[in-house]
């Protein structure tokens, strides 16, 4: 029977484990695997294999019952989900419902989760931008949060490996603000989309630039890809039912069978972690508690090296349920400041408009991505009564469409001959930075468990008056753009979501250069527990403007390369 | 079509319809397959000719050939607001009671061309009548012509042999002059 027991502690025992197989956890695993590491991946959802699991990827439009739309019953048993534009009837399967996986909203909180192999990783928009040092420097220079230990120099090297793997097409734009990357030839900004970025050269110089937004497509250097059974992106834009060509980065198509054909990655599905085990003697971590989430049996695994990539908020949890004599309040949580500082990108605002000319034009075919303004505001100095600024979103288009006032045969052969077009409508959205402060923050709660015996979490993350004033900055300025360019009919809005909808929740373990006011050092390792890494959302000490996956990505891949230093 | 291939089957196992007993002291049976809505066999029948109506056969199929009266219930029964269905129910019931104010003649009696100036009537309702009956009969009808218009678009039909749909739309091309777009005409 001893024996058993030390074969069986022998079979739970890796070199490094990663907790997450989505954005950031499948690119250590990748990593690690690839130089030998034997690593295991604990992933609490269900396996999604590439091609296998993507029952809707094929469906035609009238195989949907409801052509795509959510029946009431899946929006009143799913409020939180159902909020999130992708959750519908061809890509609900991928998404957290709500009634399974409760939390509590101390305040409204839209919490959008994948829990499956891949994450969501499947799921996202997939957009692509680099920080620059006028994002890692904002703290320091704003005074705000604490100054991020790292700058541009630190990561450029692993923006370019990361991106070279995952396929990023764009455009070299120059852009201080925005550098350039590894990039596959860039999709086609329309006739518009082209006209408004001339006038705000016209109108506004060098100080503010629309351009094509990079997106994680592969659109050029086919045989490398082909090494990864993953094809050219066909502009299908179903990319949320996955991905048949492996056209765009998913962890199932691209980071996690890579890791797999090394031999050296084993998968642990359906485990959710409750804990990470510390050991007091040894002082540091020594594995992952979890339950199968079936059987909702405890085991345990042991490592030499954790990676925490639980997505931002649930690695927060996770830290936040380790305890032990030495951390009574969670697993390197000395400064007292675990789950705080918690942030997120604004994106209640939207501004739209029609444009008279290019009556005789129109657009064909598919484009999987849009345009982009990088953050023009603050950038250089302070020049508002708020900090920070904004990115956002630009697209112009036109649809085709039938004159549907009659009935019988008119409108028979109207609708299959649709004769009318719409004027050209352009449209933006604001991607807003927060500031990170104390009192958003997230904690563990005390008499609310969930089905596998683990506190529910709850989350306490609101706007402040820097964000209501960003989003009258960006309503105004983006009007005056359209203004200017001879955009007519324009219209602002303000949808006041919760914040979470974004999908871009950040920090609660943030890196810092001191102990005492951070929880990760610059080699994203806790400060107190050097042999667990956090390289997820939850690491941010700022949020800036862009979409954050691809920072994950180049953070993971840089931190799985200094823990193997270590190994070896 | 999960529930209604389930209760097909059971229909077959059963040798018989399903059908559950109506609560409104009609002699026809509600169809178990739409739990939100009270329509009978002989209400769906009159949807039929009402998205028949909307959009007739003719060289191609019209509505009914391809059943979206089942689609534009499943649609109502599935989608649509709790208010909203309640209006489609009663409108769909006192259809016939209007087709026979303004038609003097139940709709299924009427020639198509007299069914459709029931349903243009029925459409042309003004959006501030105040009469209670006219006001749901306007909603009934401009739900059944949105939902037929989709029904009928997005079917298997149209989308494989008549306007072909490609799950590849071909690379973007973002100035198409339209005037070089060649369109072959469709006769409906």
């Amino acid at each position: 029977m001893a024996n058993l027991n030390i074969d069986a502690a022998k079979e739970r025992t890796f070199q490094a484990i990663v907790i997450g197989s989505g954005m950031s956890g499948s690119w250590a695993a990748k990593e690690l695997c690839e130089h030998g590491v034997k690593t295991l991946v604990i992933e609490r959802g269900r396996d999604v294999k590439h091609l296998r699991d993507y029952p809707t990827t094929n469906m035609l439009p009238y195989e949907f019952e409801h052509r795509g739309q959510l029946t009431n019953q899946m929006k009143e048993e799913n409020p939180v989900a159902s909020r999130c534009y992708a959750f519908r009837e061809d890509a609900m399967h991928f998404f957290v419902k709500d009634k399974e996986h409760p939390y509590v909203q101390e305040k409204p909180f839209d919490w959008i989760r994948g829990y499956q192999v891949g994450g969501k990783s499947l799921l996202w928009a997939r957009q692509v931008q680099r920080w620059s040092d006028f994002d890692f420097e904002g703290p320091a220079r704003d005074g705000f949060a604490v100054d991020w230990p790292i700058r541009y120099k630190d990561i450029a090297p692993w923006y370019s490996h990361v991106e070279k793997f995952a396929g990023v097409s764009g455009n070299k734009d120059g852009l201080p603000n925005l550098p350039d990357g590894e990039f596959l030839p860039g999709f086609e900004l329309n006739i518009v989309e082209k006209y408004f970025q001339e006038q705000l050269k016209k109108n506004y110089g060098d100080t503010r630039h629309m351009i094509l937004a990079r997106c994680a497509h592969i659109t050029g250097n086919l045989e490398y890809y082909q090494q990864q059974g993953r094809v050219k992106c066909q502009s299908r834009n179903l990319c949320q039912r996955g991905c048949p060509f492996g056209g765009y980065f998913s962890a199932n198509a691209s980071t996690l069978p890579w890791a797999e054909k090394t031999g050296n990655m084993t998968m642990r599905t359906d485990a959710v972690v409750h804990s990470i085990i510390y050991d007091e003697a040894k002082g540091k971590a020594t594995g992952v508690r979890i339950v199968d989430a079936n059987t909702k049996q405890t085991e345990e695994y042991f490592a030499e090296v954790i990676f925490v990539n639980a997505a931002a908020l649930n690695t927060n949890l996770i830290l936040l349920n380790s305890t032990s004599n030495r951390f009574p309040n969670g697993l390197g949580n000395d400064s007292g400041l675990l789950g705080k500082y918690v942030a997120f990108h604004n994106y209640r605002a939207g501004v739209s408009a029609e444009y008279e000319g290019f009556q005789e034009y129109t657009t064909s075919g598919g484009r999987p991505t849009s345009g982009y303004f990088p953050r023009f505001r603050n950038l250089h100095k302070q020049e508002t009564d708020f900090l920070r600024g904004y990115a956002a979103g630009f697209s112009a288009g036109r649809y085709n469409y039938a004159d549907q006032s009659g009935i019988g045969m008119t409108l028979k052969e109207e609708i299959l001959n649709p004769s009318k077009y719409s004027p050209w409508s352009v449209g933006s959205h604001m991607m807003g930075e927060t500031i990170p402060k104390e009192t958003n923050c997230v904690a563990l709660s005390t008499d609310e468990k969930d089905a596998w015996g683990i506190p529910l979490l709850k989350v306490n993350v609101d706007y402040d008056d820097n964000d209501e004033k960003m989003v009258k900055d960006y309503q105004e300025q983006m009007t005056e753009m359209f203004e200017k360019a001879g955009f007519t009919n324009i219209r602002v809005r303000d949808d006041q979501r919760a914040p979470g909808l974004d999908i871009h929740e950040m920090g609660g373990v943030r890196m810092g250069k001191d102990p005492k006011t951070s929880l990760l050092n610059k080699d994203h390792q806790l400060h107190a527990c050097p042999n667990v890494y956090v390289t997820d959302g939850a690491c941010m000490t700022s949020t800036s403007t862009q979409n954050p996956s691809l920072t994950y990505m180049a953070f993971a891949a840089r931190a799985a390369h200094h823990a193997m230093k270590n190994l070896k | 079509m999960h529930r209604r291939e389930a209760l097909k089957s059971l229909a077959i196992l059963s040798g018989g319809a399903v059908l559950v007993p109506s609560c409104n002291f009609e002699t026809e049976d509600i169809l178990a397959a739409y739990q939100n809505l009270n329509v009978t066999e002989s209400m769906r029948e009159v949807l039929a000719q009402i998205a028949d109506t909307i959009i007739p056969p003719g060289s191609l199929k019209g509505a009914s050939d391809l059943a979206v009266q089942d689609f534009i219930l499943v649609m109502v029964n599935d989608c649509i607001e709790t208010d909203q269905q309640r209006v489609f129910t009663k409108g769909l019931q006192s259809f016939n009671t209007f087709s026979k104010k303004v038609a003097n003649s139940s709709f299924s009696k009427l020639e198509q061309a007299e069914q459709e100036k029931v349903v243009a009537q029925g459409l042309s309702i003004s959006n501030e009548s105040t009469d209670e009956d006219e006001k749901t009969i306007l909603e009934f009808l401009r739900l059944t012509k949105r939902f037929t218009i989709q029904g009928f678009m997005m079917s298997e039909y149209i989308m494989t042999q008549v306007k072909p749909y490609s799950l590849i739309p071909g690379e973007y091309n973002g100035a198409v002059l339209i005037s070089s777009i060649s369109t072959m005409k469709i006769d409906g």
